[in-house]
């Protein structure tokens, strides 16, 4: 059983999962009546271990560690958005453009934010600072228009208070996205004391 | 009529999310008192109380309950929507911040009265911030025993978990949600009458409930004080209170608590009214139900008979005000880029029709529209609704059709004009003047 272990897979690629990752994959398995569906916990483990994207590489640890096809694991990861098949920036941001962001101003916001990073959404800063991209409906449009960084959302974002915004993450370590991926792993493992 | 807080009633408690004060404020008092009561029992107080599942159908929460199979040969399974992704909800998400234990509450007594051993909370994976508060809820109940082994002393074992998505509005649907939690692409399942009920056989061809955060939040209430009480609030079809997400552009958006079959205008009166302009059009229930123009407004009431009586639907309660800046054929191109992006592939109508949509839409709103162009989106929505594998593509349908017959005018004047009925400064603002290439990119 590839779960349990650690070292070298068949592939003779090196197993990057750490022995903390390979204990908390074992518990979330545990969680399950069949390990394949710890498929998403396990890319999410994968996401943190990696750096904050899954790599071919990061897929086949993934595959190896739950016995499943490595294009089943590609399959799974490229359907969901949230799984960064290419490097991000060390702050993604992600701005709402959906429905009543788009009416109070949401496309103005995007277009202040490509100006200032001078990049167009869709890409990343040269010194990989910043990555922009346009998301559907965050859910909180009570504070349109909602900007996702990380595991963190920013409300009532304005073209008047990018600047600020931008200004705050520049200074902050807390909302990357190896970041995000291990807050999301935490969140599947029950704290000390409990089951 | 006003507010009328039943789930809401202490949110404003400083810190009602801790478990002292949740049961300092009655909390757990649901629970406690559903285990001395027969399963069965449980059941029939959510029968009377007439509770309709929350996630967007309506759907009577008992009868799906009831539907589990009474003997324990297979694990059954209870199943939290919390996957939220209607444009214009955020009900679910602030419950599960503000409120975990009321959800957690309520499964450990869906799990009691279905004999579940196990229990998932799907949660979408955007929502961190509510989804820690959800992981320390159920650590807090296992320590007080309300999770886990012999609950409350009476020999019933109930495990909860929290799984977390990536990443799909798709996941929603419920048979894509069981995929997503057994480890595959969201994409749904078939569903009876050519697939089983997944009261017989969902996740791991076990009997499995699924309902959404709100419905289960109301059940400790029900439980709590009888379901004929509950049975007391609402229309008589529709119970109880409903939670609405209000957004756009009214004075004060968030979440309100109202009684089922409130007026429609008496939500907007509750939100500080309507904003920057005068009211226009309304979509009352999240994207995916048909709009209201203003004049038609104050014939809807909030319940799920007369909303589809005026033409709309209560949906999941994402109720989305827009003043006269907004431009209807700009929306809907919106709109559709959302269902064209969400699309899970699986069938043909929904993927390629929602494409389709988007592009004629965008062609419009480009200057480039044709003659004839309303007309061939009618048809596509023709072939698209009722022909899909899923729910998403029927949505996908209906807010265009509506729109159409609504706003006909506003589509012939952008086709024969090439520019907004509204004017330059209309919302969302022309995309192609904004910034030449800003359209969706997939990630
Ligand atoms: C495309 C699509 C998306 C959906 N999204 C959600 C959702 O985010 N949350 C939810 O509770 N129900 C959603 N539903 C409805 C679910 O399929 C299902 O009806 C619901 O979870 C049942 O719970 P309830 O009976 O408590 O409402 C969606 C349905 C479709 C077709
Ligand atoms: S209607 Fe078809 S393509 Fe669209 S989401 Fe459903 S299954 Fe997928
Ligand atoms: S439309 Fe932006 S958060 Fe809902």
């Amino acid at each position: 059983m590839a779960v349990g272990s650690n070292g070298v897979s068949a592939f003779g690629s090196s197993y990057r999962f750490s022995d903390q990752a390979v204990k908390e994959l074992a518990q979330i398995v545990s969680h399950y009546p069949e390990a394949k569906a710890a498929m998403l916990p396990a890319l999410w483990i994968a996401q943190r271990e990696y750096g904050g994207f899954l790599p071919p590489e990061a897929l086949k640890e993934v595959a190896e560690r739950l016995e499943r096809p490595y294009s089943e694991v590609e399959g799974v990861a490229t359907f969901y958005t949230m799984y960064n098949i290419r490097p991000k920036g060390r702050h993604h941001l992600e701005v709402c453009t959906c429905l009543t962001c788009s009416v109070v101003g949401a496309y103005d916001v995007m277009h202040e934010i490509e100006h200032q990073l001078g990049i167009h959404h869709g890409e990343t800063t040269k010194d990989g600072e910043f990555t922009l991209t346009e998301v559907e409906c965050l859910d909180w449009c009570s504070a349109g228009t909602v900007v996702q960084v990380g595991s963190k959302y920013f409300g009532n974002v304005t073209t008047e208070n990018v600047k600020d915004l931008l200004d705050e993450l520049r200074g902050s370590e807390n909302y990357t996205p190896a970041g995000l991926a291990d807050t999301i792993t935490k969140i599947q493992l029950p704290s000390q004391g409990a089951k | 009529m006003a507010e009328l807080k039943l789930l809401y009633k202490h949110i404003d408690v400083p810190g009602i999310e801790t478990i002292a004060q949740y049961e300092a404020n009655g909390g757990y008092s649901g629970l406690k008192k559903a285990v001395t009561l027969d399963r069965q029992a449980v059941i029939d107080e959510v029968k009377t109380s007439g509770l309709r599942g929350r996630g967007g159908a309506g759907f009577p929460t008992w009868i799906k309950w009831n539907g589990i199979p009474k003997d324990t040969s297979k694990t059954h399974y209870v199943i939290c929507n919390a996957d939220e992704g209607e444009p214009g909800t955020f009900k679910d998400r602030e419950l599960m911040l503000r409120l975990p234990h009321m959800l957690v509450e309520g499964m450990a007594i869906a799990g009691y009265s279905t004999l579940a051993t196990k229990g998932y909370v799907y949660i979408r994976g955007e929502f961190v911030e509510s989804a820690m508060a959800v992981r320390k809820a159920i650590d807090e109940a296992y320590a007080k025993g309300y999770l886990g082994k012999n609950i409350l002393g009476k020999g019933f074992d109930f495990d909860l978990y929290v799984h977390m998505g990536a990443g799909s509005y798709e996941c929603g649907e419920e048979s894509a949600l069981m995929s997503s939690l057994m480890g595959e692409r969201g994409q749904p399942r078939l569903k009876a009458p050519h697939g089983p009920l997944p009261v017989i056989s969902g996740v791991w061809n076990s009997p499995t409930l699924i309902n959404n955060v709100e419905t289960y939040a109301c059940v400790p209430h029900i439980v709590e004080n009888g379901g004929e009480w509950y049975a007391k609030m609402g229309t008589e079809r529709s119970k109880g209170t409903k939670l609405f997400s209000v957004s756009g552009h009214v004075a004060k958006p968030g979440n309100y608590e109202i009684e089922m079959g409130t007026p429609l205008m008496e939500l907007l009166e509750l939100a500080g009214g309507i904003s920057g302009g005068n009211l226009k059009a309304c979509i009352p229930g999240g994207c995916s139900v048909p709009i209201v123009p203003a004049d038609r407004c104050a014939s809807v009431n909030l319940d799920y008979e007369a909303a589809a009586a005026a033409g709309t639907m209560v949906g999941s309660g994402g109720c989305m005000f827009f003043n006269d800046r907004t431009d209807i054929v700009l929306l809907m191109r919106r709109t559709s880029e959302f269902y064209a992006h969400e699309s899970c592939g699986k069938c043909t109508p929904c993927r390629e029709g929602t494409r389709w949509i988007f592009k004629i839409l965008d062609r419009i709103c480009s200057g480039g529209g044709l003659q004839g162009d309303i007309e061939l989106l009618l048809n596509i929505c023709d072939q698209i609704d009722g022909r899909s594998y899923c729910g998403l593509g029927d949505a996908a349908a209906w807010p265009i059709r509506a729109a159409i017959k609504n706003y006909r005018e506003e589509f012939e004047y952008w086709i024969e004009h090439k520019k907004s009925p509204v004017g330059p400064n209309c919302v969302p603002p022309v995309p192609h003047a904004v910034n030449p290439m800003l359209t969706l990119t997939p990630a």
